[in-house]
């Protein structure tokens, strides 16, 4: 008889793949609630700019943050591939609905634990902590975002307003 | 073809327009059976049709959905807001697959295997326990779908035909079903001279293996069972038909016996038995136990909740009827727009109804204040009688629930450093005994709680001098003696020479204030030195709906309440630009105002007319300009989330007739935070 | 030879292409749409074949055969059921109802005929 074996070791993963600028980035589907078309956003007076405004999701409203104003990227005009991916994350132990604007979203991709390469500590000009790592393709590789650990900083971006607004870069390294 | 597929896309539409009505529904009644039925038979219908109708994607799509429903009206999982949100989404899904057609564009593409994966994890979560899902399924059946053997012995009976049953139609079916060895016994053949042709006499040995389970062979033969002698035995947990000396063993035994005995059989088998592990289904089991009991727990506090959902409808229907009166303007249909205008009046009433239910008096959160002024009193060595007037006031149970720890400290400071000890109190020729009152009345919509004390009141040089060493106001600074007092409110504010153990915890009046303006109240204080300390909390009667007046600035719709609204005024762009110290003239009076287009950093030229919306500030009125007026409106209030917790001027949002979303102005926190600036940059 | 066959759905979509392709084959065909509709095709018509779906507002599928096995005319006659749902204790209720037998939805021309043909001679 023959033996098949499960390798229960070798977790599996879903990803879901969004474009910013010429870069692309993923998060565990298990953060994504669901992908909306661009709609009119209700820009909170005062606030900063990677902080969008809110829309209406089903009668509640949600926060909007641009990726790119986020990873410190310049702003661009929005397409038709231009998107709000809903996410659900964790503050202080608080569960937290918040949209996220993209470029484009890619694609659904199943990525082993053991695909997963370690982040490179020099070449990138993404502070580490909020990468679980990096997916390498044919030509080019996905960093994979921990989302929670992204937004965890939301806090203290807002505290200090008027300090750096870009969480994500590392002026440091680059 | 086409034609039925196109009536096929009209009733799918009605479907999924069906289904998400019964989500929202069951969104406000979980519990509901009837609706978890519902929503099972509407996927059903709409995955019969579509697979029908080659539409595969929303077939295999609904097929996925349908299983978690099918968990849920059996009690094996329960309906929860995760559940309910992936369902959501995937009606927009369907719909747009419905209407685009199955080739359509990346995003469509992704949000499909998105919400696909999240559909599998839901179910798998709670059938199979493993590790992944969708690539060990596709390679490895057996791990999941646990194969086992059967043996099944059909007999007909010699009048089957007659039933309009043919035996080899069932035998085809147990092959659809899983993997056979079929042996055909015709032993029991009469000679040919005897042989009825209408009759049947030959009879069936079948192994099948199969992940289907026992009642799915059952299922075969259920509409044959009357006409024929059946006998299903499980024989391994394994295929044995993969097995070369298994079928080695039976082809012997077919031939040498006439009938099989199943103990020889599992005997056999026995030993093969044991090289699976069945801690899989254990497993299962206990997962399955874990999600009955959580079905259990659900609604304890019965009444409270229904109270809450029948809120949530009354909200809800407070946005529709907008959506109404919104579409009842533009169509211009005649007649529509009285039909909206009796809905809006019966919709206030209801509401108005509805939240009065909820009310509860004032009376039922004395008891703990009763307690700790009766405790603390003891332990601090003064005497003090807590007195409450007006207790038969009524406030939204949510209200009273958030106002519970504010009045404790406010009580507990009153205590601590407010009354004086026996002795002192008899130097100043006080009586004795101390009061403490806490008296409530309504003013409006609003209820006033105003708690007394009549210790040694706040002396303003303290706090000047205290506000002076925390650098919270530069030393030469003028204020009157509300502003002085209103510093108290400052965080890291504490008049307390010293930390006692009673109030000095680390929380300011500052928490008091922000715990009060998050109910929407607002809270001031009075002190007369040697005479007493007053507090004055204003509370909003409910929490959820506030009567608000639409304005516009640029592309953006702000609702500023109406409670604080006092008039409207329509002033040429120029002259508000031209008055001197931002003051303008309404009808006999001047009044400042703030430009909300430059506060709010807003691009663009304003229109050659705009509005001032004048507010009342305390004892001021203060004009807020905007673009246009847009009318009254019944604003639903939802919190503005979490990241905007900082933005003290705006206290929630609301959404419009038309979907988008307008934000509610706090006028008072908005002209606190503006009014210094203003003055500077205006003029 | 083309039989009389009775054929009840709420779908008008399943309805008219389940009769087409009986049509096709050489039947006559009549339509319910829902059970408490098709009752009056029992009186009159002499049908050779029902088929009826189960999930239907009104009256549903079990309960239609429950009425026509009461009728004399209709003791014998098979009647199908054409249906998504796939349960067992379903499959059993509509059998003590008075069922022939189970067809699952979707199908393809041939299969419908096929299983027709499995009742029908």
């Amino acid at each position: 008889m023959e033996e098949k074996k499960v390798d229960i070791i070798d977790n599996v993963n879903t990803y879901l793949s969004f474009k910013l600028k010429d870069e692309y980035f993923a998060t565990n589907v298990k953060k994504v609630l669901t992908i909306l078309e661009m709609k009119p956003i209700t820009k909170v007076p005062n606030s900063p700019d990677y902080m969008r405004g809110v829309i209406n999701l089903r009668g509640n409203v949600l926060s909007v943050i641009d990726m790119r104003l986020k990873f410190g990227m310049p702003t661009t005009e929005f397409t038709t591939e231009t998107c709000i991916i809903v996410i659900n994350i964790e503050i202080d132990n608080e569960e937290l609905q918040l949209g996220i604007l993209v470029d484009a979203v890619d694609e659904v991709l199943e990525i082993k634990d053991s695909e997963i390469g370690e982040s490179p500590s020099i070449g990138t000009k993404y502070k580490n902590e909020f990468l679980q790592g990096m997916y390498k393709l044919e030509d080019g590789f996905i960093m994979l975002l921990d989302i929670d650990q992204i937004f965890k900083t939301e806090d203290t971006i807002l505290n200090k307003e008027a300090e750096s607004l870009v969480g994500l870069v590392d002026i440091t390294e680059s | 073809m086409e034609k039925f597929r196109e009536k096929f896309i009209e009733e799918a539409s009605d479907l999924i327009n069906e289904l998400e009505k019964l989500l929202l529904e069951i969104e406000g009644d979980k519990a509901n059976n009837e609706l978890i039925q519902q929503i099972f038979r509407v996927m059903h219908s709409l995955k019969g049709g579509s697979a029908m109708f080659g539409f595969h994607k929303i077939d295999q799509f609904t097929h996925h959905l349908e299983n978690i429903y099918d968990l849920i009206r059996n009690d094996k999982l329960a309906i929860s807001d995760d559940i309910l949100d992936v369902t959501l989404a995937s009606v927009d899904h369907l719909r747009n697959l419905m209407h685009e057609g199955d080739d359509s564009d990346t995003r469509n593409q992704v949000q499909h295997d998105l919400l696909l994966s999240k559909i599998l994890q839901i179910s798998d979560e709670n059938t199979i326990n493993k590790v992944t899902s969708l690539t060990i399924q596709e390679t490895d059946n057996r791990a999941i779908d646990e194969l086992a053997t059967y043996y099944i012995s059909f007999k007909p009976k010699k009048n089957i035909f007659k039933f309009g049953t043919n035996p080899l139609y069932l035998i085809d079916e147990l092959c659809d079903i899983g993997e056979t060895k079929v042996f055909v016994r015709t032993d029991n053949l009469p000679d040919f001279d005897s042989l009825i042709s209408t009759e049947c006499h030959i009879y069936w040995d079948i192994f099948l293996a199969t992940n289907q389970g026992i009642n799915a062979i059952g299922e075969v033969f259920i509409f044959a069972d009357d006409q024929c002698d059946l006998k299903v035995n499980k024989i391994s947990d394994i295929n044995l038909l993969e097995e070369e000396s298994f079928l080695g063993i039976i082809d012997e035994t077919i031939k040498n016996q006439k009938e099989i005995d199943i103990n020889q059989l599992t005997q056999l088998t026995h030993d093969l038995e044991k090289v699976f592990i069945r801690a899989q289904k254990d497993q299962i089991k206990e997962k399955l136990a874990t999600t009955n009991v959580d079905t259990n727990i659900s609604s304890i506090r019965v009444s409270s909740d229904k109270l809450d959902n029948l809120i949530n409808w009354v909200s809800e229907l407070v946005t529709i009827q907008a959506r109404l009166s919104l579409f009842a303007k533009e169509t211009e249909t005649n007649g529509l727009v009285p039909i909206a205008e009796e809905v809006e009046k019966i919709t206030r009433r209801l509401r108005d109804d509805v939240f009065s239910i909820r009310l509860i008096p004032v009376e039922n959160m004395l008891t703990r204040f009763q307690r700790l002024v009766r405790e603390l009193s003891h332990q601090l060595g003064k005497d003090v009688v807590f007195k409450t007037e007006g207790t038969e006031t009524e406030l939204d149970k949510n209200i009273i629930e958030a106002l519970a720890d504010p009045i404790l400290h406010i009580i507990r400071n009153s205590l601590d450093h407010g009354i004086e000890s026996a002795e002192e109190r008899q130097k100043q020729g006080k009586p004795k005994r101390a009061t403490i009152l806490l008296k409530a009345f309504y003013s409006g919509t609003n209820v006033i709680i105003e708690i007394t004390d009549d210790g040694k009141g706040i002396d303003p040089d303290k706090i000047i001098n205290q506000a002076i060493l925390k650098g919270l106001i530069a030393p030469d600074t003028e204020l009157n003696k509300k502003e002085i007092l209103d510093l108290l409110f400052q965080p890291g504010f504490s008049t307390a020479e010293k930390v006692t153990k009673v109030s000095g915890r680390g929380v300011g009046m500052d928490v008091v204030r922000r715990k009060i303006t998050e109910i929407r109240g607002e809270v001031d204080i009075d002190s007369e030195i040697n005479e007493g300390t007053k507090l004055t909390i204003k509370l909003p009667l409910t929490l959820s709906i506030i009567d608000g007046l639409l304005v516009q600035i640029d592309d953006t719709k702000f609702v500023i309440p109406l409670s604080s609204v006092d008039k409207c005024f329509e002033f040429k762009h120029t002259v508000l630009v031209n008055s001197v110290n931002n003051l303008i003239r309404t009808d006999n009076n001047e009044i400042a105002y703030l430009n909300l287009r430059n506060l709010f950093k807003v691009e663009g030229e304003a229109p050659e007319t705009e509005h001032v919306v004048a507010v009342q500030f305390g004892d001021l009125k203060i004009g807020l300009s905007v673009d246009n007026i847009i009318g009254q409106y019944q604003a639903v209030l939802k919190p503005l989330g979490k990241l905007y917790k900082k933005q003290q001027s705006i206290s929630g949002a609301t959404i419009l007739g038309d979907g988008t979303v307008a934000l509610v102005l706090d006028t008072n926190q908005l002209i606190t935070q503006f009014a210094q600036d203003e003055t500077k940059i205006g003029g | 030879m083309g039989k009389k066959i009775l054929i009840i759905d709420d779908s008008e979509s399943i309805r008219e292409v389940v009769s087409f392709t009986l049509e096709n084959a050489g039947h006559e065909v009549l339509k319910g749409i829902d059970g408490k509709d098709a009752l009056k095709f029992l009186d009159g018509s002499h049908l050779d074949l029902i088929i009826t779906d189960l999930h239907m507002p009104n009256m549903d599928g079990i309960e239609f055969i429950k009425n026509a096995r009461q009728k004399p005319d209709y003791q014998f006659v098979p009647i199908l059921f054409l249906t998504t749902e796939s349960q067992t204790a379903k499959k059993m209720e509509a059998k003590d109802a008075g069922a022939t037998g189970w067809i699952i939805k979707p199908f393809v021309p041939e299969k419908l005929l096929a299983a027709i043909n499995k009742v029908v001679r």
